[in-house]
């Protein structure tokens, strides 16, 4: 009975710490978008390619070390939440099937693309790996 | 006994004793009226009596004995008569209801006994009225709840069905008193709605298969649309609908409206040919099944103008189907799981909408469920999911135009207080959507609905890797809880937020 009650706790503060964005990337890693480039204008619909270096990338739900799978925000002003599971909307574009490029159709005009890395529960690294927030105009 | 004897008795006692079916039937209004909105009850309550109350008693050969507050006291001569006159009242009350906005839904409890009781001239006295009274309290807003004895009289001559949901005790009778819950049935229906809505064709047809030894509830909608909620003939004897009463039972005044409970909802428990037989539901579950609703389909435009994947909107005919009410929970996944045949194990508890499960992980527990159940469980097409969680609306969201808090869990939609999962009210079809977890469906993803079938199919697609997500989910902004909203995920991957509910064709 003692010994339940002092796993028990331990087991939570595991699972508690698995949200919080505990999984550890490398210092070195680094995110970004390999095209479409920062200021660019573009006309319709677009492929948009993902770099990462010093990191892997895998699907969803692999939590082999030093993995993850990319996550586009398009348009998304909100500061990161770093505890969470990353948003799954149309604003928060998911490749958990370890995708590292997508066709992306978006209305004409001003639009911002960033490239968020997600850990096994999609949940973002400690430290997290974002991309730079790009700027790009559809016509 | 002399003739003689008999005047003299007839002559002492106040009043003849009778055998006569009594039926008490309650309001159930908002309890966030206010006064202003009172006043308007009232005087609804005052119509409804006026056209519809009084006139169907009298053609069912009832009278009302008395009237008080927001109760209403009958009698019938004959109990067949009686809950046919209950079922019209409920059946006209949803589509009353249906060109209401939800704060002004009216229901009614209605509970329908057989004693024999004292009859005097303007009252009726007996333990056979306090029966009544306690059925009705019963009584889910919009449901008929019925005694044994009626139950007895009725089961073979009104065609609908009867769910058992266990012996009650009422106070100051010494037995318990075996109580079924009413699930009207086409005919009565069609009865109600002659003078403003009629087809009944094709819904009499599709209910006949299934109404042998199951009922059928239906709604309308404004345009003349027919939509038929029918019971589930289920295969496997299921958990006991006794599990549903605490909740049924118990008048909450201070919850949320009591009207959250529309009338269609009608729990797939107990309804078979060998429940209707037993009084009394088993005593141990033995699968958690999800509980369904029948959805004779009909005609409907699916799609928005509020987002290009919702273009263009187009006329789609769908076939009758069942849904689930709600999603899948965990509780019932972990059934599977326990067969060994669901990969997924998932945390949390039993009660709690499942999610995390992609895809693929939902054919599992379906071809699981379809093996134990010996029906062929799907998810639902798109076309399906859209019309039932429409339920027969045309508007934005279900229940209008306008987000309004308490009737999805989104972010941004909510209450002062967070809501649970579980406790988002059912929409006009009896569905639970938007309760925490958005849900798969059948189709591939498709970016609109350019080259969309009009009957309703799932759409498939050669390289089918993602699959449509529907629904809000507790992340999801409001949009999302629009039920012409779609989005896509990858079928193979697993979400904290993605859940599903059951489909089949009937």
């Amino acid at each position: 009975m003692l010994t339940r009650r002092l796993v028990l706790p331990s087991l939570l503060l595991v699972s508690a710490n698995a949200l919080a964005g505990k999984t550890a990337a490398p210092n070195d890693a680094y995110l970004y978008i390999i095209w479409p480039q920062d200021g660019m204008r573009i006309k319709g619909a677009f492929w948009c390619r993902f770099g990462l270096r010093n990191m892997g990338v895998t699907h969803a739900g692999d939590t082999t070390a030093n993995m993850g799978h990319h996550h586009l925000f398009i348009d998304v002003d909100e500061p990161l939440d770093t505890d969470q599971a990353i948003p799954q909307d149309k604003k928060h574009l998911h490749f958990g099937a370890g995708q590292t490029e997508a066709r992306i159709d978006l209305p004409p005009g001003p639009h911002t693309l960033q490239l968020v890395l997600g850990d096994a529960d999609h949940v973002p690294f400690n430290p997290p790996i974002v991309s730079k927030k790009i700027r790009i105009v559809v016509y | 006994m002399s003739d003689e004897a008999a005047e003299s008795a007839r002559k002492t006692l106040p009043a003849p004793r009778r055998l006569t079916t009594i039926m008490v039937a309650g309001i159930v209004g908002d309890s966030r009226f206010n006064q202003d909105d009172e006043r308007d009850t009232r005087e609804r309550v005052v119509q409804i009596n006026r056209e519809l109350i009084e006139p169907v008693i009298n053609e069912h050969g009832g009278r009302v004995v008395r009237q008080q507050g927001d109760g209403l006291l009958c009698v019938f001569d004959s109990p067949v008569e009686c809950v046919r006159a209950a079922i019209v009242v409920q059946q006209d009350m949803v589509v009353r209801n249906l060109e209401l906005p939800r704060e002004r839904w009216i229901w009614f409890r209605i509970g329908i006994n057989l004693d024999d009781v004292i009859v005097e001239p303007d009252d009726i006295r007996g333990d056979g009225v306090n029966v009544a009274v306690r059925l009705e309290q019963l009584a889910e807003p919009g449901t008929i709840y019925i005694s044994g004895g009626v139950y007895e009289q009725t089961r073979y001559k009104v065609v609908c069905g009867y769910q058992s949901v266990g012996d009650r005790k009422v106070k100051r009778i010494m037995d318990p008193v075996p109580v079924y819950r009413v699930l009207p049935d086409p005919a009565a229906v069609a009865k109600a709605a002659t003078r403003r809505w009629l087809r009944i064709g094709a819904l009499t047809a599709a209910c006949s298969a299934v109404i042998v030894g199951v009922g059928g509830w239906y709604l309308w909608q404004r345009q003349a649309e027919q939509i038929v909620i029918f019971e589930r003939p289920t295969q496997a004897t299921l958990q006991p609908a006794i599990q549903t009463m605490p909740e049924a039972g118990a008048r909450r005044p201070d919850e949320s409206p009591p009207v959250t409970r529309p009338p269609v909802e009608a729990p797939s428990t107990a309804t078979t040919q060998q429940a209707m037989v037993l009084p009394k539901p088993p005593s141990e579950p033995r699968i958690t099944e999800p509980d369904t609703i029948g959805i004779v389909g009909g005609s409907f435009d699916m799609g928005s103008k509020d987002d290009p994947t919702e273009q263009p909107v187009h006329k789609v005919q769908v076939a009758p189907f069942l849904i689930g009410k709600s999603v899948v929970t965990v509780g019932q996944w972990r059934g599977c799981v326990q067969a060994n045949a669901c990969s997924y194990i998932p945390p949390g508890d039993d009660d709690a909408p499942l999610g995390n499960v992609s895809w693929n992980d939902t054919q599992q527990y379906l071809q699981w469920l379809s093996g134990v159940t010996h029906r062929q469980w799907r998810l639902p097409t798109e076309a399906e999911w859209e019309y039932a969680a429409r339920g027969g609306t045309k508007t934005r969201f279900w229940w209008g135009d306008a987000m309004k808090p308490g009737l999805a869990i989104c972010k941004g939609c909510g209450d002062a207080k967070p809501m649970k999962a579980g406790t988002v009210p059912a929409n006009p079809y009896g569905l639970r959507i938007n309760d925490g977890v958005s849900e798969w469906v059948e189709d591939c993803w498709v970016k609109d609905y350019r080259g969309a079938a009009a009957n309703g199919a799932a759409r498939a697609t050669p390289d089918c890797r993602e699959r449509v997500i529907r629904g809000a989910s507790s992340s999801n902004d409001a949009s999302y809880a629009r039920p012409a909203g779609r989005d896509f995920y990858d079928a193979s991957v697993r979400y904290p937020t993605h859940g599903f509910r059951i489909a089949a064709s009937p």
